[in-house]
C-alpha cells in the first residue's frame, strides 16, 4: 500500500517536474524529440533508482553510525557520481548496445538535480532503504512521464510559426506551466486511503 | 500560393467547409444551452457570457495587432472559446473572472503558440483550470438558485454527491436544469440538442463523447456507492457536473484531440477514467476539466502510436531496428 | 587601464549581459521553487553569492594544479565545501528560512550556474577576476530571484513583505491570484518575463544599430 502511495506521489500527486520543480534543465533541454526523451528517461529511471538505494544505504550504514550527517551533501554527490561512473563501465562491458543507446545521457544525469534531490528528499521523509528506492523509482517515473509527454507536444511545434522572442525557453516554460495546470487535478489523490 | 508546400498541423479541413463555418455550427449548437442558462439564472448569465466573449475577441484582436499578424477574429474561434469558458462558470461569478480567464485562454493558451491550430490544450479549459487555482472561491461557490434568481452558496449536486451532504436532485431536475450549477452544465436537454446537431452536421465524432460518457457511467456504476461495488448511480453521475458539456463540446476540439477514430475513442475512455478517479478519490468534486486537459497532453502520443492498420508494423519495426543500430 | 576596465566588467556583466536566469538560462530549478516571495528569493540569492564566489576563488586558485581530466569532479568537491558551510550557517542562524528553502539549499551543489562558472571562467582566469565574476553573477541572480519573487508574491497574495519593514500595500488592491504561488503560476510568470526581456533587448539592439547607421553617414 505504501509503495503505491509513494509511486503515485512522485508520478501524479506531486510530480517531480510539474509540482516539485526538479530536473528542469534536462527536462527542457532534452525534450525536443521523442527518441531523445525516451532515451534520457530510461537512463534516469536506471540511475535514480540505483542512486537512491545506494545513497540510502550510505546514510544508514556510514553517515548515521559515524554521526557525519552534516557531510551528507558532499557524500551524496560523490556517491552518485561514483555510481554513475560504475554504471557506465558496467554497461560498456555487459550491454554495449544499451550503452550506445544510453551512453551520452549518463554523464548528464550527475548534474540532473532530480537525482540528488530525490536522495535528499528521502532523508527528509525518513525513508528506510526500501522506501528510498521506491521513491527513487517514483520520481524517475514522474520525470519520465513529464519529458515524454512534453516531447510529444514539442514535436508538433516544428510545424508552427513561433515569434522569435518566444522561441525556446519562454515558450517551453509557459507550456510547462500549462501542463502543470493539468496535473493540479491529481493533488490530494487517494488521500483518505493512502495515509 | 501554389508553389509553396504548405505543411501544417491539425485541424485539417476537408471539403468546402471553412473554419468560420464550423465555429458557427458550434455556436449554434450552444445556443439552446445559453438560452436555458438565462432562463434558469437570469440576466446575470447573459452578462457573464457577454463579458467572456468580448474579452476573448478583444484579447485576440489586440494580441494579433501587437505581433503584426492578420487579425482573425472573424473566424469566430475566439467567440467559441469565450462562450465555452462562460458556460463553465457559476452564474454569480464576479466579472473579472471571465474577463481575465478569456484573455488567458486566448493569449496564453492559444495565440502565443501561433494562433488557431497550434495550441496543445483546450484554451477554455486551460483558462478554467487557471481560474480554479487563482480564485477558487469565485469558481466554486457563486451559484444562483434556478428560477428564483437568489445567490446561493450551497452544495451543487456534484458537491452533494461527493460529500454526502445536501440533496441530490431527481432525474427530471437534472435534465431540465432546475438545480445549482455552472451556466452551461445544468440544462442537459439543451446540451444534448446541440450535441445532436453537431453530430448530424458531422462536426464532431460520436466516438469520443460515447467513450467518455460511457466510461463515466460504468465507473460510477461500479464505484459509486461507498462500501459496495456495482451499486452506483451511473445515470446521475453522467448528468451532474461537466460531463455532457465536456464530452460533446470541449474534448472534441479538433486541435487537441486525436486524429484517428480509434484514437478519439481512447481519448474519451481516458477522460472518463480520470474523471472517475478525481471525482471519487481526489480532492476536487469535478474531474472533467483536468481529465480533458490531461488527455490533451497525451494526444500527440496517442496519434503517434494509434496508426491506421495499413501504415502497419513494417514502419515501426524499421524504426526499432534503426534505433538498436542495425543488429 | 585596460586591466582595470576588465575587472569592472567582470563584475558588472553578471547583471545584464550574462544574466544567469534570462540570458544564460541555467539554474532553473531553484529559480522557480524559491521565488514565492521577495524574502525567500533574497536569502537563496545570498546563499548562491556566497557559494559562487567562494568556489570561483577556490577553483581559480587551484587551476594551475588541477589535472584537466578530472577537473569536473574536483570542481564538484570544491563547490560542495561552501555549500556545506552555507547549510550549517543557515540551519543555525536562519532556521525558518532553511526550512522554507528546503532541499534547494543543498541542491546548490549541482546548480548549473556554479559549475558553469567554474568551467567557463574560474578555471581560466586569475583569482581576483574570478572573485568579481562570482560576485557579479551571484548578485545579478539575486536580483532576478527578488524580481520574480516580488511579482509572484504581489500577484499571489496582493502584497509584498519587505523583511521587518512590513508589507505593502496594507490592503490588497485586487483579489489575489493564489495560482501565482504554485507551479503553473511560476512557470508562466518566468516564461512571460523572459519573453518581455527578449522584446526589450531586441528593441534596444534595433535602436543601437539604427544609431550606428546614422553615425556612419
Amino acid at each position: 500500500m505504501k509503495f503505491i502511495s509513494i509511486i503515485l506521489g512522485g508520478v501524479l500527486i506531486s510530480n517531480f517536474v510539474f509540482i516539485q520543480y526538479l530536473g528542469l534543465c534536462a527536462f527542457i533541454g532534452l525534450s525536443e524529440q521523442l527518441e531523445t526523451a525516451v532515451g534520457m528517461a530510461s537512463a534516469v529511471i536506471f540511475v535514480m533508482t540505483g542512486a537512491s538505494a545506494v545513497a540510502a544505504a550510505f546514510e544508514q550504514f556510514i553517515l548515521i553510525p559515524l554521526n557525519l550527517q552534516y557531510l551528507r551533501t558532499i557524500a551524496y554527490i560523490l556517491v552518485i557520481a561514483a555510481f554513475v561512473q560504475l554504471v557506465e563501465i558496467f554497461l560498456k562491458k555487459t550491454a554495449p548496445g544499451l550503452y550506445k543507446a544510453m551512453g551520452i545521457y549518463l554523464p548528464l544525469i550527475t548534474t540532473n538535480c532530480a537525482v540528488l534531490g530525490v536522495a535528499l528528499l528521502n532523508v527528509a521523509k525518513s525513508y528506510n532503504i526500501l522506501y528510498s528506492t521506491v521513491n527513487g523509482i517514483a520520481g524517475a517515473l514522474g520525470w519520465s512521464l513529464a519529458i515524454i509527454i512534453f516531447a510529444g507536444i514539442r514535436e508538433r511545434w516544428k510545424l508552427m510559426q513561433i515569434p522569435d522572442v518566444l522561441k525556446g525557453f519562454p515558450l517551453a516554460l509557459i507550456s510547462t506551466g500549462l501542463m502543470s495546470l493539468a496535473f493540479l487535478g491529481f493533488s490530494g489523490l487517494f488521500q483518505g486511503i493512502l495515509k | 500560393m501554389g508553389e509553396k508546400l504548405l505543411v501544417t498541423s491539425s485541424p485539417h479541413l476537408k471539403g468546402p467547409r471553412t473554419v468560420r463555418g464550423i465555429m458557427l455550427d458550434v455556436i449554434l449548437a450552444l445556443v439552446p444551452a445559453s438560452i436555458a442558462s438565462v432562463v434558469l439564472f437570469g440576466v446575470r448569465a447573459l452578462v457573464v457570457i457577454a463579458a467572456s466573449v468580448i474579452s476573448a475577441v478583444a484579447s485576440e484582436a489586440i494580441y494579433e495587432k501587437a505581433v503584426k499578424r492578420e487579425v482573425t477574429v472573424s473566424d469566430l474561434s475566439a467567440v467559441v472559446t469565450g462562450l465555452l469558458l462562460a458556460l463553465t462558470l457559476p452564474p454569480g461569478v464576479r466579472l473579472y473572472v471571465p474577463i481575465v480567464g478569456s484573455a488567458f485562454a486566448i493569449v496564453i493558451a492559444k495565440q502565443i503558440f501561433g494562433g488557431l491550430g497550434t495550441n496543445f490544450v483546450n484554451p477554455a479549459l486551460a483558462a478554467r483550470a487557471f481560474l480554479m487555482a487563482a480564485w477558487p472561491l469565485q469558481v466554486s461557490s457563486k451559484w444562483i438558485a434556478p428560477l428564483a434568481y437568489d445567490s446561493v452558496s450551497g452544495p451543487t449536486p456534484l458537491a452533494a454527491l461527493k460529500s454526502g451532504r445536501g440533496v441530490v436532485p431527481g432525474i427530471w431536475d437534472l435534465l431540465v436544469g432546475t438545480r445549482l450549477g455552472s451556466l452551461g452544465e445544468t440544462c442537459i436537454i439543451a446540451l444534448l440538442l446541440g450535441a445532436a446537431y453537431l453530430i448530424a452536421r458531422d462536426v464532431i465524432d460520436w466516438r469520443l463523447p460515447a467513450g467518455f460518457v460511457g466510461t463515466v457511467f460504468l465507473g460510477a456504476w461500479i464505484f459509486g456507492k461507498s462500501g459496495a461495488y456495482f451499486k452506483g448511480d451511473g445515470l446521475t453521475a453522467v448528468l451532474t457536473g461537466g460531463v455532457i458539456l465536456g464530452a460533446f463540446f470541449m474534448a472534441t476540439d479538433y486541435v487537441t484531440s486525436p486524429v484517428t477514430p480509434k484514437g478519439r475513442l481512447y481519448m474519451g475512455i481516458g477522460c472518463g477514467i480520470i474523471t472517475i478517479i478525481i471525482r471519487y478519490w481526489g480532492i476536487y468534486p469535478e474531474g472533467v476539466t483536468y481529465a480533458i486537459l490531461f488527455m490533451n497532453l497525451v494526444t500527440p502520443l496517442i496519434d503517434r502510436f494509434v496508426v491506421p492498420k495499413y501504415y502497419g508494423y513494417a514502419h515501426d519495426a524499421a524504426a526499432r531496428r534503426a534505433k538498436i543500430g542495425g543488429r | 587601464m585596460n586591466g582595470k576596465r576588465s575587472l569592472l566588467h567582470d563584475f558588472t556583466k553578471g547583471f545584464i549581459e550574462e544574466n544567469a536566469t534570462f540570458r544564460m538560462v541555467i539554474g532553473m530549478c531553484p529559480t522557480l521553487a524559491v521565488t514565492t516571495s521577495i524574502v525567500n528569493g533574497f536569502w537563496m540569492g545570498v546563499a548562491v553569492i556566497f557559494v559562487l564566489t567562494f568556489s570561483n576563488v577556490l577553483v581559480s586558485a587551484l587551476r594551475k594544479v588541477t589535472p584537466d581530466q578530472i577537473r569536473i569532479p574536483i570542481f564538484v568537491i570544491l563547490i560542495a565545501t561552501p555549500v556545506v558551510i552555507v547549510e550549517l550557517m543557515m540551519k543555525a542562524f536562519l532556521p525558518d528560512m532553511y526550512r522554507i528553502l528546503g532541499v534547494f539549499v543543498p541542491l546548490i551543489v549541482v546548480n548549473c550556474i556554479i559549475i558553469a562558472r567554474s568551467e567557463a571562467f574560474a578555471y581560466r582566469n586569475p583569482v581576483l577576476n574570478s572573485l568579481l565574476d562570482g560576485l557579479g553573477i551571484g548578485m545579478g541572480y539575486t536580483i532576478n530571484l527578488m524580481v520574480i519573487g516580488g511579482i509572484r508574491e504581489f500577484l499571489g497574495t496582493g502584497k509584498i513583505v519587505l523583511f521587518s519593514l512590513g508589507s505593502f500595500p496594507a490592503k490588497p488592491l485586487f483579489d489575489p491570484m493564489a495560482v501565482m504561488l504554485s507551479s503553473p503560476g511560476g512557470f508562466i510568470t518566468l516564461g512571460l518575463l523572459m519573453a518581455v526581456l527578449n522584446i526589450l533587448i531586441k528593441r534596444s539592439e534595433a535602436r543601437k544599430s539604427a544609431g550606428q547607421q546614422v553615425c556612419h553617414d
